[in-house]
């Protein structure tokens, strides 16, 4: 049985896969610019209410995640926004998250250009993910 | 046409076409269709005060123009529309009506994201940020090359920061688009040619894109095929309205094409010497486009076959290879014979600029879609540095 997504249990094995992966310590060595949240929009039955993932990342490590509120998420300088089916996709390797981003499928708030320079980190924080044995709860 | 077992895509292009001499007259109905009262018009100052365009769509709104705000500059910057959305809002606008080119369409999906959402454009920095429809917004384009009028994006100058800031949201596509070849005969040969290759790149780029797919491929093709034929008659004879007319819709087609499709490293250089070294866009279009060919061959040489087959080349007996090389000098060719330059160091860009140039343009979302993947700046310099001396 694997780890329900989202949920606590899930970001603290997230925060471990991350700062367990030498790739993304090296292609995220210069990232320097704050927080990233992932938000999850509600969906029925399973996740009543818009959720966040709140990343404190630096150079290359992972300070800080967990489970926040959609309003708290908002609050961090680059938050990602999509429906549950597409971070599913996103999980399972089936949508890249910066072009997903400029095809509408998630929203970026924040510096476009700042997260255009981290395409190899952002394929290190999704391949992470994939280490997880997650369970989602529409399956 | 090599497109993958696995092929998935999203298309959208919701805007209401308008073509034909004449058509700006229909301004004010198009408006009526949208249910709005009170339109402002977004245009430049040399529109307004030197050609007859604004008064002949002012006339046709009649008692539904809410005001002009034609503070608009070459390349607007966030102020300009902070300023626009204040002037709307002030004239209790509810629609915006766009005349001009690329920079003033960007600065009226601006100005209708502020009227309907508040703030500073600052706020709504990043992509698909917003959550409804905007502001209703008719854009009049009065050249044949961005494509601004069926696109999602809008391209802002940080003029602080010196560089582009590029909004791109489905939610800010513009919703009629009013296509009337009158009001480009004025447009100066320079300027036509080179908001024409700017629509060129914007075919060819979406046709060799990352994210390439069928829809943006046909559009993007035909829009390389008009552009070959009209651009050299409407360079000579401004006033051959067939040729104006087809100009306008392959502009339109490939700015459908690449809203979808996506562009590449061709606009991300551009993008980057536009706004460090004030060379036009399409110019540095242009200029950037055959090199950046060579770059991409050995990814996308069947690609660049259909482009030059598209321009006429006879490709007998070449290989997919020698096709795309050859497509990349009738390019080059095309540029010289519209009468643009062929070098970055003819428009003025400095040599010792280059480096920092090609590290920028490394931050540009279009980097993303290029057709090979690009993740060294050295390989962006390598290709500014033949853009700049102008070599093959």
């Amino acid at each position: 049985m694997g780890l329900a997504f989202p949920s606590h249990e899930w970001i603290k094995a997230y925060k471990d896969a991350i700062n367990n992966n030498p790739e993304y310590r090296t292609g995220s060595a210069d990232w320097t610019y704050g927080v990233v949240a992932l938000i999850i929009k509600a969906q029925l039955p399973g996740l009543p209410q818009d959720t966040g993932i709140w990343l404190d990342l630096e150079r290359g490590v992972c300070r800080d995640a967990k489970l926040v509120t959609a309003e708290e998420a908002m609050k961090a300088p680059f938050c990602i926004t999509g429906e549950y089916a597409r971070w599913k996709q996103v999980l399972k390797k089936e949508l890249e998250p910066i072009k997903g981003m400029m095809q509408g499928k998630l929203r970026l708030k924040g510096d476009l250009p700042t997260i255009v320079r981290q395409v190899k980190a952002a394929e290190e924080l999704v391949n992470s993910a994939g280490t997880i044995d997650t369970r989602f709860f529409d399956e | 046409m090599d497109y993958p077992d696995d092929l998935s895509f999203l298309f959208t292009s919701p805007t209401r076409i308008v073509f034909g001499r004449g058509s700006s007259s229909d301004t004010g109905v198009e408006l009526q269709g949208l249910g709005c009262r009170k339109a402002l018009i977004v245009t430049d100052r040399f529109l307004h005060e030197k050609t007859d365009i604004v008064a002949r769509v002012e006339k046709s709104l009649g008692s539904a123009c809410a005001g002009i705000f034609c503070d608009v500059p070459p390349d607007s910057g966030v102020h300009v529309i902070n300023a626009g959305a204040d002037f709307g809002r002030e004239r209790g606008a509810d629609a915006i009506v766009s005349v001009g080119g690329g920079s003033v369409m960007d600065t009226g999906k601006g100005i209708a994201l502020l009227l309907r959402e508040g703030g500073s454009l600052l706020d709504y920095q990043g992509f698909q940020v917003l959550t409804r429809r905007q502001t209703p917004h008719i854009c009049v384009p009065t050249t044949a090359g961005t494509g601004s009028e069926v696109t999602y994006f809008a391209v802002i100058k940080d003029h602080e920061k010196k560089r582009k800031l590029i909004f791109g949201d489905h939610h800010i596509i513009p919703d009629i688009a009013i296509l009337d070849p009158a009001l480009t005969v004025a447009l100066p040969p320079i300027l036509t040619a080179a908001t024409g290759m700017d629509a060129f790149s914007h075919g060819l780029e979406a046709l060799s894109s990352a994210q390439r797919e069928p829809i943006s491929d046909a559009l993007g093709l035909h829009a390389v095929r008009l552009i070959s034929r009209a651009l050299p008659i409407a360079v000579s004879n401004g006033n051959d309205l067939a040729a104006r007319g087809q100009m306008l819709i392959a502009a339109t087609l490939a700015g459908a094409a690449f809203s979808n499709a996506q562009v590449g490293l061709i606009h991300a250089i551009a993008h980057v010497i536009g706004a460090r070294h004030g060379v036009h866009h399409g110019t540095a279009n242009s200029i950037a486009m055959p090199h950046v060919m060579r770059f991409n061959n050995d990814t996308v040489a069947g690609r660049y076959r259909l482009v030059a087959e598209a321009m006429g080349v006879d490709l007998r007996g070449c290989s997919d290879e020698a096709a795309g090389l050859q497509a990349a000098a009738a390019v080059r060719d095309f540029g010289c014979r519209v009468g643009l330059p062929s070098s970055f160091r003819e428009v003025g860009v400095p040599e010792d600029d280059l480096a920092a140039c090609a590290e920028a343009a490394m931050s540009d979302g279009a980097i993303v879609y290029n057709a090979r993947p690009i993740t060294d700046p050295a390989d962006v310099l390598t290709v500014m540095k033949a853009a700049w001396a102008g070599i093959e």
